[in-house]
């Protein structure tokens, strides 16, 4: 059962300029190796469940300081009550904003169809390659549901993001060169930097983030492509 | 409800003077150098700065306030009614502070 | 200081020398004085230092320096040393119960143990201090000046009250300073620097790059006449007038210039870092729009300053493009400290949201700048970690000729609000009484630092606060008449958790009896203010070592019940008291709720109030940070905000990343140093004592999102 697990009252760094609460639901259907959140996907039972009424209630009072709640986990779409949660958060007065791995499409088409998302940030693990895809995610992964997640939102019309996670045993340069290109110009593509605290995969701890300016080359570079907002 | 005054503020009198405040469970806060807890109270309602400015102020029973004078008497004038209280007609009706002593 | 007598003797062994009667001993005795002489023995030094220096009459002055020579000769030491000839004279006035006398005679000295660890170890009193021999020098005559203070200046129960933890008085070892100076550009922009029994005479800067010449230098000068911070009022609009002919190279090369100058000022007094503060405006200031700005040669440029918005908001945004971009290693700067005033105006000024977000910017990337609230029509300067001088109506009228605006807080001393609770025992009434009575103390001890320092002043241009007397604008520089006398607090949180049994975070009830308590230091502090004229304001402690001091003297005065109270880890050490009226600094507790709640005590702290928002490594969006300081300032009463993320310095390779580390992320070195902000500052730390690293070990950064099942 998918339950919400955590909450931050307020993040300044889930929604690009915005101040949002955030809800993490347990439960995710790939196993990247470098994940952070991973005790909501291997051992939900270890952390607290968290009332969705109560919740409200506390956003409430956050009224007139927050912009929106952004819904993290885990893997949301796997939530069959994801819509219900929603539509209440909705009617309580709330933009939301959705984090996926896109490997659920046709749940993205839904909510997208009916109004429910203000802004997505789709995280895509690797280039288009089966073997990378796979061994980034941990998982095997049926390309087809990420290719066609990234149709939906790019087609949406709806604010949104990809991300991805560069790991230095993972992606290289042309890698990231790749999917700037095959996103496009409007790709909204953000790096963020691996961080080894507390991975998924206990041999990626002692792995280290691309150095600091190695990275920020990386960003420059994309923002120089023009597909960086 | 909860009215927040000073000593020699003559808008304060005003209020005092022409409601039966103790009748319509208006709770009288009187701000002076031997009262901590009013200061406090104040305090809590992050009312200091407004109070600097300008006094008396209403707290309503849902915790929002109301600084401006008339609109005081208003909210008096009808919590009066509902407790079916006649309010005295005040001789001196002046909306300035002579004194100047209508703030913190 | 510490200067050893030698005393030695090669007279005969049998001690057969007689001591005749107003003769000293014939003695082939030496003396090496403190005028680094070696001199015969002379009973009659010891004679002549007691008339001297205290009220004894000459027969019994004689009668002693002959006992004491007794005791000499009848030992079999071969060397004696002055301060052990001097503590023996102290013995017998002890002896003779002539208390007043021994007070008098007290020699002031540091045991060669302490001088020989103190020039070794490093000083972790003031993180601010780097450990040099310029450093030693500074902190040996604290010492001395500090055993001076307690001894000379203040009453014996004053000096108690310190002693024993009830109070702390700030900066003894600074006794002969004020504590803290803000002031305008303006002055030396008219006067030129003309400093007394300087060698030369500096005119009116004609150029911008001599104008922050003057600038450093004046503020050197005002740092070895200060014990503190040294502040300066709307930095950018009183450069902007020598900014005119400038490119915008030219402009961004001067703010360098500033930034730099100042966070490389530890070369200076006691190798310490000015502490400076610069304050910026992005609009002109209501007050300074009508005012004739001064501009270069000290001259009237016919403009008012209301004409120079334009080059104020290029400099100002030259200054957060240096913060942005830290020093050659990427490092934060840790000073002048940028505090930009957000103010009703601010928002009705063109390109605001930009200068915000550019600011923010700066807040979430190094942690540099200061958001400080003026709402309505509050104006203020503010300097030091958090303290700011609210204008009043004269202060208005000064500005209007703006070198006249210089503010100075004379002294600060902190209140042990904890041990409050202790003695108090459950018992409001006696909780207050204490409150009272302890506050009566500091009133007492700010009256002596007073007169101490009014003492010194009336020497004038002769005396040792020459600087401070001298009169370019016909009035002395350091305006005692107009001076403040702070009154901080230490543990609010504490003192609540003790006497309510829960902290202050932990329910309303909780939140209104730590009101309560505040409220009535507000209180008090008026009425002191009527009875003596003196002008005494609260200020939240900056208390960088005062929070680890109380925590220790308490735990020693009353044991177990203050180690159960404590924060922080009694074993290791590092206990603290929470600071001021701050928060349970680990309590998860988002951010806005930082800012209500905490700001609810803001406005009772009249000289000044900050809230930190920890970031620890996290690297927050600008726009959302931008909303959220528009917010506080709209929904809140809290004073003034910063932001701290933190940093690991890598001392092998040199570089700096985010995050407080235990190894370099560059080249796994794990020689590092960690930086964030200690009490209003950007340090390193391993300069931090015992009871802060406690508490940075403690606190929240706004990302503990899971609780872990019990």
């Amino acid at each position: 059962m998918v339950e919400i697990k955590g909450f931050l009252e307020t993040s300044f760094l889930d929604w690009r300029g915005r101040m949002c609460g955030v809800m993490f639901l347990s439960g995710c259907n790939l196993r990247c190796p470098f994940c952070h959140n991973h005790p909501l996907v291997q051992s939900p039972e270890s952390l607290d469940s968290l009332d969705f009424d109560a919740l409200r209630i506390k956003l409430a009072s956050l009224k007139k300081w927050l912009e929106g709640v952004c819904i993290s986990g885990g893997e949301p779409t796997l939530d069959p009550n994801l819509p219900a949660k929603i539509q209440q958060l909705k009617k309580d007065g709330w933009a939301i904003k959705l984090d996926t791995n896109g490997t659920r499409p046709r749940v993205l088409a839904q909510l997208l169809a009916d109004g429910l998302v203000d802004m997505i940030a789709m995280d895509v693990k690797a280039p288009l390659q089966q073997d990378k895809y796979d061994q980034c995610a941990g998982i095997h992964v049926n390309l087809d549901t990420i290719k066609s997640s990234i149709a939906i939102i790019k087609n949406s019309g709806v604010d949104h993001e990809f991300r991805m996670t560069v790991v230095p045993r993972f992606h290289s340069e042309v890698d990231i060169i790749n999917w700037a290109s095959f996103l496009g110009d409007d790709s909204h593509l953000t790096l963020q930097n691996f961080n080894p605290q507390s991975t998924m995969d206990p041999s990626l701890s002692t792995d280290k983030g691309f150095p600091p300016e190695i990275f920020s080359r990386y960003r420059e570079m994309i923002s120089r492509l023009g597909i960086w907002h | 409800m909860t009215l927040f005054t000073k000593p020699q503020c003559s808008r304060c009198k005003q209020l005092k003077d022409r409601f039966d405040l103790a009748a319509m469970r208006v709770h009288v806060e009187v701000l002076d150098n031997n009262n901590a807890d009013s200061l406090a109270h104040l305090a809590w309602h992050s009312l200091i700065e407004t109070a600097r400015k300008t006094l008396p102020i209403l707290v309503l029973d849902d915790s929002s306030t109301i600084d401006d004078f008339s609109l005081i008497e208003n909210q008096l004038i009808s919590r009066a009614t509902q407790y079916g209280i006649n309010g005295r007609d005040s001789a001196t009706k002046k909306k300035n502070c002579p004194s100047g002593a209508c703030s913190l | 200081m510490g200067v050893i007598m030698q005393l030695q003797q090669k007279g005969k062994k049998d001690r057969e020398v007689s001591t005749v009667k107003g003769e000293t001993t014939d003695l082939a005795l030496f003396v090496r004085t403190s005028e680094e002489d070696i001199t015969g023995w002379n009973r009659h030094r010891i004679v002549e230092a007691l008339l001297r220096e205290t009220y004894i009459d000459p027969k019994t002055a004689e009668k002693i320096s002959i006992e004491v020579e007794n005791i000499i000769l009848s030992g079999a030491v071969k060397t004696v040393t002055g301060p052990l000839i001097r503590e023996m004279v102290n013995a017998k006035l002890l002896e003779k119960g002539l208390e007043r006398a021994r007070r008098m005679h007290t020699r002031l000295g540091v045991p060669l143990y302490d001088v020989d660890q103190l020039l070794v170890h490093p000083n972790k009193e003031n993180a601010n201090v780097p450990h040099s021999p310029e450093a030693t020098n500074l902190t040996l005559s604290e010492g001395i000046k500090k055993e001076y203070a307690l001894l000379h200046v203040y009453s014996a129960d004053v000096g108690d009250a310190h002693l024993s933890g009830d109070l702390h008085l700030h900066d003894l070892g600074f006794i002969d300073r004020p504590y803290c100076t803000g002031q305008s550009l303006e002055y030396i922009k008219k006067f030129g620097l003309n400093l007394p029994h300087s060698l030369s005479m500096a005119a009116p800067a004609k150029h911008p790059e001599v104008l922050l010449a003057h600038m450093v230098k004046f503020a050197a000068a005002l740092q070895s006449h200060f014990a503190g911070a040294i502040g300066w009022d709307a930095v950018n609009l009183f450069f902007a007038p020598y900014l005119e002919d400038l490119g915008d190279r030219q402009v961004r090369q001067l703010a360098q210039m500033l930034i730099f100058e100042f966070s490389q000022q530890a070369v200076a007094r006691g190798g310490q870092a000015i502490f400076s503060d610069i304050n910026i405006y992005w609009e002109v200031p209501k007050h300074f729009e009508n005012v004739p700005a001064i501009g270069p040669g000290g001259n009237y440029t016919g403009k008012t300053y209301r004409d120079y918005e334009d080059q104020a908001q290029r400099f100002a945004w030259a200054l957060f493009d240096v913060y942005k971009e830290g020093d050659a290693s990427g490092r934060p700067f840790f000073f002048p400290k940028p505090l930009v005033h957000i103010t009703e105006k601010f928002f009705k000024t063109e390109g605001h949201m930009d200068f915000l977000h550019h600011i923010c910017d700066v807040a979430a990337d190094k942690g540099n700048t200061y958001f400080v609230f003026d709402r309505g029509d509050t104006a203020k300067i503010s300097e030091c970690c958090r303290l700011s001088f609210k204008l009043e109506a004269s202060d208005f009228e000064d500005a209007k000729e703006p070198w006249r605006m210089r503010y100075s807080a004379l002294q600060n001393i902190t209140i042990n609000l904890p041990r409050l609770a202790y003695k108090a025992e459950g018992d409001d009434t006696k909780l207050f009484t204490l409150l009272a009575e302890k506050m009566m103390l500091a009133k007492k001890g700010h009256q002596q630092k007073k007169r101490f320092i009014e003492k010194l002043m009336s020497l004038g241009e002769n005396g040792p606060l020459s600087l401070l007397a001298m009169k370019c604008d016909g009035q002395e520089y350091l305006r005692l008449h107009r001076c403040t006398y702070l009154i901080g607090m230490v543990g609010l949180n504490e003192l609540v958790k003790v006497h309510f049994g829960q902290e202050i975070h932990a329910s309303d009830e909780a939140m209104k009896f730590g009101l309560k308590v505040i409220a009535h230091m507000n209180i008090i502090c008026k009425k002191l203010n009527e009875e003596t004229g003196m002008k005494f304001v609260l200020e939240q402690t900056p208390a960088e070592s005062t929070a680890y001091r109380f925590a220790k003297l308490d735990i020693a005065h009353f044991g177990e019940r203050a180690r159960k109270v404590v924060q922080g880890c009694v074993e290791k050490e590092n206990m603290y008291y929470t600071n001021s009226t701050l928060f349970n600094v680990g309590q998860t507790m988002n951010p806005i709720q930082r800012v209500e709640q905490e700001g609810l005590f803001h406005p009772l702290i009249e000289a000044g109030s900050l809230t930190h928002i920890w970031l620890g490594e996290a690297y927050p969006d600008r726009e959302a940070l931008a909303d959220f300081v528009i917010k506080t300032f709209k929904y809140t009463q809290n004073d003034q905000v910063a932001f701290s993320p933190e940093f690991t310095t890598c001392l092998d390779c040199g570089k700096t990343c985010r995050g407080l580390h235990s190894t370099c992320t560059y080249c796994d070195s794990e020689h590092v140093d960690g930086i964030t902000r200690i009490t209003g500052y950007f340090t390193k730390v391993s300069s931090w004592n015992k009871g802060k690293v406690g508490e940075l070990h403690d606190r929240y950064r706004n990302d503990n999102q899971f609780m872990k099942t019990a």
